[in-house]
């Protein structure tokens, strides 16, 4: 294997339905493969074989050479803590209301634990191909400068921020009244709160060395990762989408390539309408020729500025929930060929 | 809706920012002042509203709307300036900064900060109406309970006693209401299902209105039984998401407004516009 399909675009454009077709179709040419997901559609997950929430790799019952794992976040960081820093900070850590509000508001947190488990799963070298259906981020290529992110956060720039310099010792930072800063924020939340966080900050801080190290393992994958950006034809994600393209070459390969989904025929731009059709069919085939015309300029647009292989997925009325539908998406675009080879 | 305040949320690429600016423009169509507030995400709200960017201060960006972005530094430095009392001139820089750090690790605080740059504005009387484009259903739990887990929090002190006032006028229904904005589809009904639930469960807010995004009209004929034609396919297509809409529509606990699928419209704007027309109608 290469390195990992990392399938990203903004929320709602179908990256879990994108992700789960690309496994299916790896894992009937042959491959072992492995979807990492995080909050598939009901009806998604029974077709991938994830009946119940499994956090760790399941075969498909049907389609043996088919794996999944659900990415659950909080689980995640239990594990990062307990990986990281010595026993008795770690407990602490685990049981801490601070470390759970960092874990759960951090922006890069969701990213940075689906990255952890996506390198974690690459180690055991089990699987030939591995997919990852990014968590939504709050723009931009978030999963991929998540370690470094977290890595600063915890390294320091907290207490730097919290006085104003160097990394204090445990004594200096509780020295409160010698800072006027930090009195007045004191007085401001009044209580023992600057004192908790300091003690959180410090047991926070034992992990730095273990997730420095993993980060620079998380970055390494990345660089030998393939992207893929899905959007639909809509103002948003395509801005979302044309981001990749302008962000991703600073840590990685640029995108191989862009999935349009809810792809309208072209065909329907131009086509006749026989003398017989009645007023309501007539008028419904207008409005979708144009929504159709619409899509087809967004594309050439994106194609003509970023130079990109665009493959389009057809707009169907359910989204595909059985292993046939989810192969037959990608099955004549080529997408997978690409990837693969 | 006859709140001051309304909390746009919803899945995230459901329209959220384009219902927004709609229901901003729609009021001031009927005379009212209002602000429109991006309160995390700012590039949607501008770009319905027609603007680069929405700097921190409110500035007019179209008759009768006016709009802000918060930004988190300046929003903490009025925060603090008000928490703390300190006037205008005075530095504020270092105190800013580990208040930052704090409340980066402590649950509640940045929340307050962002929810309370929207309930100050509310509280000035300035405006009409307040439409905030508020984070997406799942960030928004903890901008709602963030005064509440604040004052959990800290047991004494100023960031508490600020607390009680923003839980009144977020609690208070004639004031303030959710707008919940979906689609008919299973991920976001599903999602506003559930956040219908614990909003409700935990009463700190109360909801103005779930407005479902682009629904198709019916047909109006019998899908042909030739789909291989374009005339054929795009019933069937239309027809198909149809049913699948009407069934997710039926699964939400409650219904209000439906606007309409928007056919080759392509500006930001143009839609922001022809929304605001439809809730003009509804």
């Amino acid at each position: 294997m290469t390195g990992p399909i990392l399938v990203t675009g903004a929320g709602g454009v179908g990256k879990t339905t994108v992700s789960a077709a690309l496994g299916v179709a790896a894992a009937q040419a042959g491959y072992q493969t492995l979807v990492l997901t995080v909050d598939p559609a009901k009806r998604l997950a029974t077709a991938l074989g994830l009946d119940e929430l499994h956090n760790t790799p399941t075969a498909n019952k049907t389609l043996p050479t088919l794996w999944a794992a659900m990415l659950d976040s909080e689980a995640s960081w239990d594990q990062i803590a307990r990986s990281h820093a010595p026993p008795d900070a770690a407990d602490r850590l685990v049981n801490s209301e601070f470390f759970h509000a960092i874990t759960r508001h951090f922006p890069a947190s969701q990213s940075y634990a689906a990255a952890e488990a996506m390198a974690q799963y690459l180690d055991e070298r089990r699987w030939d191909v591995i997919i990852v259906d990014t968590p939504p981020a709050s723009g931009g290529i978030e999963f991929f400068t998540a370690p470094t992110e977290l890595t600063n956060l915890v390294g320091g720039r907290l207490f730097r921020w919290l006085t104003g310099g160097a990394i204090p010792g445990r004594r200096e930072l509780f020295n409160v009244a010698a800072r006027p800063a930090l009195r007045i924020v004191d007085i401001a939340l009044g209580s023992d709160l600057l004192e908790r966080v300091g003690a959180f900050l410090f047991d926070l801080r034992t992990t730095y060395d273990g997730l420095r190290t993993r980060s620079q393992e998380i970055e390494k994958y990345f660089r030998k990762s393939t992207t893929i950006v899905v959007t639909t034809s809509d103002p948003a994600p395509v801005t979302e989408a044309a981001r990749f393209f302008k962000e991703l070459p600073q840590v990685a390969r640029p995108p191989a390539a862009v999935v349009f989904n809810r792809t309208l025929p072209t065909a329907w731009e131009k086509a006749e309408i026989p003398a017989n059709t009645t007023r309501p069919l007539a008028r419904n085939l207008a409005l979708w020729a144009r929504e159709a015309r619409r899509q087809e300029t967004v594309r050439d647009e994106f194609a003509a500025r970023y130079r990109t292989k665009i493959v389009s997925i057809g707009w169907q009325p359910t989204a595909p929930t059985d292993l046939e539908s989810l192969a037959a998406l990608i099955d004549e675009t080529g997408l997978l060929t690409d990837l693969i080879d | 809706m006859h709140q001051q305040l309304l909390l746009v949320t919803g899945k995230g690429g459901v329209g959220k920012s384009a219902v927004s600016a709609a229901l901003a423009i729609e009021a001031a169509r009927r005379g009212q002042k209002v602000l429109a507030i991006g309160m995390v995400e700012k590039r949607g709200l501008a770009a319905h509203l027609g603007v680069e960017s929405l700097s921190y201060d409110a500035t007019e960006v179209r008759p009768g709307v006016f709009a802000l972005g918060i930004e988190r530094p300046a929003a903490l430095d009025e925060y603090l300036r008000i928490v703390l009392r300190v006037p205008k001139l005075s530095r504020i820089g270092p105190v800013a900064r580990a208040f930052d750090a704090l409340a980066s690790a402590a649950p509640g605080i940045r929340e307050t900060v962002t929810m309370g740059k929207v309930l100050f504005e509310t509280r000035t009387n300035n405006w009409d109406l307040v439409v905030a484009d508020a984070p997406p259903s799942g960030a928004i739990g903890s901008h709602i309970r963030a005064p509440k887990t604040v004052a959990e929090l800290v047991g004494a002190g100023k960031v508490r006693e600020q607390t009680r006032w923003m839980e009144d006028l977020m609690g208070d229904r004639a004031r303030t209401g959710l707008v919940m904005v979906t689609l008919a589809e299973e991920l976001p009904t599903v999602e506003t299902a559930e956040t219908l639930k614990w909003i409700s469960e935990e009463g700190l807010i109360g909801v103005a209105e779930v407005i479902t995004n682009r629904i198709l009209e019916p047909l109006g004929a019998r899908i042909p039984t030739d789909l291989s034609t374009p005339i054929g396919a795009a019933a069937a297509l239309h027809g198909g998401i149809f049913q699948e809409q009407q069934r997710w529509l039926a699964e939400l606990p409650d219904r209000g407004r439906e606007l309409p699928y928007l056919f080759g419209v392509t500006g930001p704007v143009e839609v922001a516009e022809r929304i605001a027309d439809e809730l003009e109608q509804r």
